[in-house]
């Protein structure tokens, strides 16, 4: 019995390096390893706050002499206005942006990109300490905080969602579904009949499309969140369906079958995902994540959502979209016409 | 001539695949492809059915070159060894998926199910039928757009006798209609009385084209299966 169960189990395992899953094992763990190490870790210990300061603003000048006498907390920017102040914002310059207070002499407004976040509470706090040591106990600087992106936790995290189910359907269940058709040999029982090529593409392409929108419609119907521009916000989602799923049917095409597929779905899945959805919290990963289709999908539906951003002033993103969705279907009709792995 | 092979070439490796091979084949024949594992007789196969790509070669089939994929699936009808069908889908449902694409009306469908005994099964799912009846449907799907050159890989293989001997009547028949037919076996004295041609594939190279009489006088023939 013991031999059997050893042989069988050595069989799987040769199975599972014959079908390259034992591959995900290893890429898996290295990978969110590797995403976690570019993730600025000082965040949740300590780490220099980069405030920005208007130039031309009358700050009460105990203020701007505690926040200078501060530099080994506070690093000290200068901006020339609340706009600019906002695009740094944005953009990861600053944590968080100083205008002085309409209503209250001596107070400050703090400008940040999300109200609910570690890094505001932290610049709350370190504000807090400071004002103690130099005034004691009086009225707080900080009279008001304002957020950049306007919303609820709840809908924060909906780029993210929104992007987790596209890259699912397009790198989990795409390739394994043209790598099925291509295993079973289904995809050349059809090419025995009169239909072209690039009309099976299509119509991968159309149930690619269909069930991205359909899972995204649905997550909507149960949120009942905001959209914004709605019309911008479904011809941003039908254009990144339209990127991903073609990304999906090349993936599947470099597969002999489903289980390949899966694995090279998943290695493909977790760099687009991860590094996008975690840019917010570094700014390493702001500057690898926009060389990736994933990252010109989520900051653009991001900005519809939260900026009310619009597809007319979003026009690179979406032709760099439309560009990789292209290139890949080609690549994917030119390795259907060589009938690659069938 | 309705099929012409000019040179057709596909190598996988040294002896693996076809060498390069001409021959014609006449409107109406029966041709028996046969020889061991790994001679080429599927390769060859899967190539006039633009399964695989030639390395080399030109096949003409009525004049169309094979490089003419829309047009040539018209003429030939091909049947894998192992049915390729839609598993999760009815009999019917398969049929009239491939009746669309060949643009055949429907009522082909009923004269193909009625053909092949196939009415009694036509709710069923294919995963749930033997291997003799998805072979029936394989080569009744073949025969949705009535091409006039059949073609058939191993059409006997891990069926049952009477199953084997149903193949061949069927292959009669349809050979008594006209068409011309191409399979292979890798048994010879099957098809003894079947073909009117054989042609033996042996390393990837064409060693005999001739009559059955001619070829069980041969000493091909005894050196490769006596």
């Amino acid at each position: 019995m013991t031999r059997n169960i050893i042989t069988l189990t050595l069989n799987d395992l040769a199975i599972a390096f014959k079908n390259k899953t034992i591959y995900l094992i290893l890429f898996i763990p290295f990978f969110v390893f590797f995403s976690l190490k570019l993730v600025d870790r000082a965040d949740a210990q300590f780490k220099k706050i980069n405030i920005g300061l208007i130039q031309e603003e009358m700050y009460a000048p105990v203020i701007l002499r505690t926040i200078k006498s501060a530099d080994r907390v506070f690093t000290v920017l200068r901006v020339s206005n609340e706009e600019e102040g906002k695009r740094w914002l944005k953009e990861k310059k600053i944590d968080g942006l100083l205008l002085r207070s309409e209503k209250e002499q001596n107070s400050l407004v703090l400008v940040v990109l999300k109200k609910e976040s570690l890094l505001t509470l932290s610049i709350v706090e370190n504000f807090s300490a400071l004002q103690k040591a130099a005034e004691g106990n009086s009225i707080n600087w900080i009279s008001d905080i304002k957020p950049v992106q306007e919303s609820g936790i709840e809908k924060q995290t909906l780029p993210t969602w929104i992007l987790m189910l596209v890259l699912l359907v397009s790198f989990i269940i795409m390739p394994a579904q043209v790598a099925e058709e291509k295993e079973k040999k289904l995809l050349l029982a059809l090419l025995q009949t009169p239909m072209r090529e690039i009309e099976w593409l299509i119509a991968k392409l159309f149930l690619g499309m269909i069930l991205i929108l359909i899972a995204v419609l649905f997550l909507h119907l149960l949120g009942k969140f905001d959209l914004g521009n709605v019309l911008s916000y479904v011809a941003f989602i039908g254009v990144g369906s339209f990127c991903f799923s073609s990304y999906g049917i090349f993936l599947g095409f470099l597969c002999r079958n489903q289980a390949s597929a899966r694995t090279l779905g998943v290695i493909f899945y977790l760099p687009h995902l991860l590094p996008s959805a975690l840019s917010d919290f570094s700014q390493k990963l702001t500057a690898v994540a926009p060389f990736l289709p994933s990252y010109q999908f989520y900051e653009p539906i991001k900005s519809i959502l939260f900026e009310e951003g619009r597809i007319s002033t979003l026009s690179l993103e979406w032709i760099y979209l439309l560009l990789v969705g292209l290139l890949t279907l080609f690549f994917s009709y030119l390795l259907m016409k060589k009938r690659w792995l069938m | 001539m309705q099929i012409e092979i000019h040179n057709l070439t596909k190598v996988y490796s040294e002896k693996r695949g076809l060498l390069p091979t001409s021959l014609d084949v006449e409107k109406g024949e029966l041709i028996a492809v046969i020889g061991h594992n790994g001679a080429g007789k599927s390769t060859l196969l899967k190539m006039l059915a633009s399964w695989l790509l030639p390395d080399s070669g030109q096949v003409l089939v009525d004049g169309i070159n094979l490089g003419n994929r829309s047009a040539v699936v018209r003429k030939i009808g091909f049947v894998p060894e192992t049915p390729n069908l839609f598993d999760f889908f009815s009999v019917e449902y398969n049929l009239k998926l491939f009746a669309r694409l060949f643009q055949v009306p429907f009522l082909r469908i009923e004269e193909v199910l009625k053909e092949f005994d196939l009415l009694p099964f036509r709710d069923n799912k294919i995963q749930v039928l033997s291997k003799g009846l998805r072979q029936r449907v394989s080569i009744g799907r073949a025969l949705l757009a009535d091409p006039p050159v059949l073609l058939f890989d191993e059409p006997t293989s891990g069926i049952d006798f009477e199953m084997t001997k149903e193949i061949y009547r069927l292959l009669k028949d349809f050979h008594a209609s006209g068409k011309t037919i191409i399979f292979t076996s890798h048994r010879p004295e099957e098809i003894k009385t079947l073909a009117t041609r054989i042609i033996v594939l042996h390393q990837a190279c064409l060693v005999f084209d001739g009559s059955p009489q001619k070829y069980f006088q041969s000493e091909i023939h005894e050196k490769l299966y006596l």
